[in-house]
């Protein structure tokens, strides 16, 4: 299934200059596999030294954060999203 | 006169970059470059050759990495290796402090980093392997962070010695390596120790800032939490050289070509802030045995702002040029050795890191140019 993804404009470089791409994938954990795998750089970005998502950045399924789902086995459809954005950081 | 100085300012949202012909005068401004990201140690690689750029990026919601750039900034790469722990170490990289190459080892490149460790790439920053002879040092579990974290902030290494270097670290200390970072020798002896709470290490040497004196490179200068020191035997023992300092308490350090030493005193390690309100620095010109302000060219106005450790810096002309950027994002020079300092116009966001490069040539040719981010230039006049 194809899935789009979107990251902040300050992640673009590590995606090759895109805000959007698309990526192929059947459930929602390998979709993050391959977000993973396939762009290291924004991985380093997304996770810390512990392989945790970064506390302040959120990594959203369609209209979930994937740390409230259980289930990453879940199928996707096509057109679902993935989107990486910044979580609310004070100021 | 052929060549020019370009001074590269890291800032807290950017990298700017500023080029002059050797008189220094008129600037042409370059920037922001790297928008956004906290650009905290700045180095370039092969000044007249093979030029490269390092920035140590981070960002407070997505980490740090290291971006290159081999056109004098107009492109950036990411780098996809960084430095970093094994995972069973459980430290962490969270800010790159110093970049350094091995003036004695064309290639080596070192990245001083927090969580404090020194790191070096043999392939222009593609990997990177740990000096674990520092990091795993018997008192390492007694290492702490500091205020500005726990920085690995200075990297030096002795211009004649290929074998001898020196590492600094907040909170910790110095250690000097005489056989090419195979082991490792404390430096504090003479240093004005303080409470750590630590067990493992219960008194410390919070060292800010240590450079060797262009003349004899057994001598050695060193901003300390607590004082400012000067050593004859390469950090073996250290002695306090404060007369005429209106305090001991600041960051940066800068010793300029002719000998001439720069400090920045603050007011207290609670306060963080020039003394007094008023923008000054401290030159001395006979090696530490005393020191002056310089005022010439300083606002009169109240200023509150400060230097932070790695925001001054030299050129190495003979016509000795400092360059300092503030905390409050203004950036000075001195073109004749601490004499008359002009500011260069502009404010910028918070600076955190000044490197000033001098370049036979003007204009270098790309090497292989990579498309990313593109950056507006503009004239700068020295008031």
């Amino acid at each position: 299934m194809n899935i789009e993804v979107t990251v902040p404009g300050l992640l673009a470089d590590s995606v090759g200059g895109k805000r959007k791409f698309s990526i192929d994938a059947k459930t929602i954990g390998q979709a993050i596999e391959t977000l993973r795998r396939e762009h290291p750089l924004l991985k380093v970005h997304i996770y810390d030294d512990a392989d945790q998502i970064r506390q302040h950045v959120l990594v959203y399924y369609n209209d979930e954060s994937i740390k409230w789902i259980d289930d990453l086995k879940r199928p996707v459809k096509s057109g679902d999203r993935i989107a990486i954005i910044q979580a609310v950081s004070g100021g | 006169m052929a060549g020019s100085v370009v001074l590269m300012v890291g800032t807290a949202k950017g990298m700017f970059s500023f080029q002059s012909d050797l008189q220094r005068k008129n600037w042409k401004m370059t920037g922001p470059l790297l928008p956004g990201w906290e650009v905290s140690a700045i180095h370039v690689d092969g000044v007249n050759g093979d030029r490269r750029i390092y920035a140590g990026t981070t960002h407070y919601s997505y980490g740090a990495t290291i971006r290159a750039s081999d056109d004098m900034g107009k492109t950036w790469q990411q780098m996809e290796a960084r430095p970093t722990y094994a995972p069973e170490k459980g430290f962490k990289t969270t800010r790159f402090w110093q970049l350094a190459s091995n003036p004695h080892q064309p290639g080596m490149l070192y990245a001083g980093i927090d969580e404090a460790g020194l790191f070096i790439s043999k392939d222009r920053a593609q990997s990177w392997e740990e000096v674990k002879s520092l990091s795993d040092t018997p008192d390492r579990a007694g290492w702490a962070p500091g205020n500005g974290g726990l920085c690995l902030h200075t990297i030096l290494f002795d211009r004649e010695n290929p074998k001898r270097m020196w590492v600094g670290i907040s909170a910790v200390g110095i250690f000097r390596s005489d056989d090419a970072g195979n082991t490792w020798k404390d430096c504090t002896s003479g240093l004005h120790k303080m409470e750590s709470g630590m067990q493992d290490k219960p008194q410390i040497c919070c060292i800010h800032k240590i450079v060797q004196d262009p003349k004899d490179t057994g001598t050695l200068y060193c901003q300390h939490h607590p004082g400012v020191y000067k050593s004859l035997n390469a950090g073996d023992t250290w002695e306090p050289i404060e007369e005429g300092l209106p305090g001991n308490f600041g960051f940066p350090m800068v010793v300029s070509k002719s000998g001439n030493l720069f400090v920045v005193p603050l007011e207290t390690e609670e306060h963080r802030y020039v003394k007094n309100g008023k923008f000054q620095i401290y030159r001395s010109t006979n090696s530490g045995k005393s020191w002056q302000p310089c005022v010439k060219g300083f606002p009169a106005e109240p200023t509150f702002a400060g230097v932070l450790r790695d925001s001054m810096t030299g050129d190495g002309l003979k016509e000795g040029g400092v360059y300092l950027g503030t905390t409050s994002g203004e950036i000075f020079h001195t073109r004749d050795d601490g004499d008359s300092w002009s500011k260069i116009d502009g404010v910028f966001p918070r600076i955190l890191c000044v490197r000033a490069y001098v370049f036979d040539d003007a204009n270098q040719p790309a090497k292989k140019p990579q498309a990313k981010t593109k950056a507006g230039a503009r004239r700068i006049k020295v008031k």
